[in-house]
């Protein structure tokens, strides 16, 4: 029976993947995410047919396996695009670290006017930086690490839906400030999504993934404490 | 076909390997980063100093990265979990984390591409 599941749950996952992903190549709409319809066509199935997070967290384990190998992977367009960030290595850094630090200060400053506790706005801080680091600082900072998580892959669907269409609105074209931008602010989900818009953007993805990483984990202990209550 | 799936095997053993040295090494070392961006830099720093090649990761690196996508699902599945506060407060944290994604992409973005004007390229 634990197999039967096991297997549904993969295959269920897959298939929304592939079908998903098929319709965003067809129609390229932000909204047509293939991580956010297939996450919600998969929760729809498992509350229609009763099942739980329990059920489905062997199959998770299995097809997350290879994000770790997938993670390294991404240091063979950083390699590709050496001479960019070379180049352009002052625009990268103060680019990601602004954009952290603003992304910090609009969380906390929306968090405390809508009269968010204490607890909650600190698991808010980190949101924008990838989920192992993310649940460290909210630990670390006094936070709630499980929200925190949940915090940080929902900025990262909202950030690849809303931040191509953002950034195109006020005329970012370029692939460097594209990919960074959605790297700082929905690290690796922000940086899938630039990597289907090329492979220039995908590696500034990963750039601004680990730099805001480095720099929230580095400036939470200081930063946070100005901005709350 | 038979050649092309030897490779990913093979080349997505190299990548794990590299992913766990960066877990082993931030662990030891008490650094503040996952270990999958520290396998990440350290496999930067492995091409530039010539150790791989690109040759030795692009068939299953290319596949990884091309599918990147793909591993944020289940994961994301996770956000079941918070039924009742997404019912409770879930119109305002979703605000909240629109306004804050949307200011974090905006300053970045011009940013970036501010700096940038200067350097012909």
């Amino acid at each position: 029976m634990k197999l039967v599941v096991f297997a549904a749950c993969l295959v269920l996952t897959l298939g929304c993947y592939l079908a998903t992903r098929a319709l965003f190549l067809r129609f390229r709409q932000p909204l047509l995410n293939p991580v956010f319809l297939s996450t919600l066509m998969i929760i729809a199935v498992l509350q229609a047919t009763g099942g739980t997070l329990a059920d489905y967290q062997p199959a998770k384990e299995t097809m997350t396996f290879l994000l770790g190998p997938a993670t390294v992977a991404l240091a063979l367009p950083l390699y590709n695009n050496r001479r960019v960030l070379k180049n352009q290595a002052l625009p990268v850094l103060a680019g990601v670290l602004c954009g952290s630090l603003a992304t910090i200060a609009a969380v906390l400053w929306a968090g405390r006017l809508a009269g968010f506790a204490r607890s909650i706005l600190i698991s808010l801080g980190p949101k924008s930086v990838t989920v192992p680091i993310a649940v460290e600082i909210s630990r670390l900072s006094g936070g709630e690490p499980a929200l925190t998580a949940a915090f940080v892959v929902a900025t990262g669907m909202i950030g690849s839906i809303l931040g191509p269409v953002l950034l195109t609105a006020v005329r970012v074209k370029d692939p460097v400030a594209r990919g960074l931008a959605l790297g700082t602010v929905s690290h690796g989900q922000g940086t899938a999504v630039a990597l289907i818009e090329g492979e220039t953007a995908g590696a500034m993805g990963g750039v601004a993934m680990a730099l805001a990483a480095v720099f929230t984990a580095l400036i939470a202990p200081y930063y946070l404490p100005l901005l709350l209550p | 076909m038979l050649k092309t799936l030897f490779a990913i095997v093979w080349q997505s053993a190299l990548l794990w390997l590299v992913f766990r040295l960066g877990t082993f090494l931030v662990q030891a070392l008490h650094v503040a980063l996952p270990g999958n961006v520290a396998g990440m830099l350290l496999m930067f720093l492995l091409l530039l100093t010539g150790i791989v090649k690109p040759a030795h990761i692009e068939v299953a690196g290319g596949f990884l990265l091309k599918h990147f996508a793909f591993f944020f699902i289940p994961i994301s599945v996770g956000l079941m979990a918070f039924g009742p506060l997404v019912r409770q407060s879930g119109a305002a944290l979703l605000t909240i984390l629109v306004v804050a994604a949307a200011v974090g992409v905006l300053v970045t973005g011009l940013a970036v591409q501010a700096l940038n004007g200067r350097s012909p390229r």
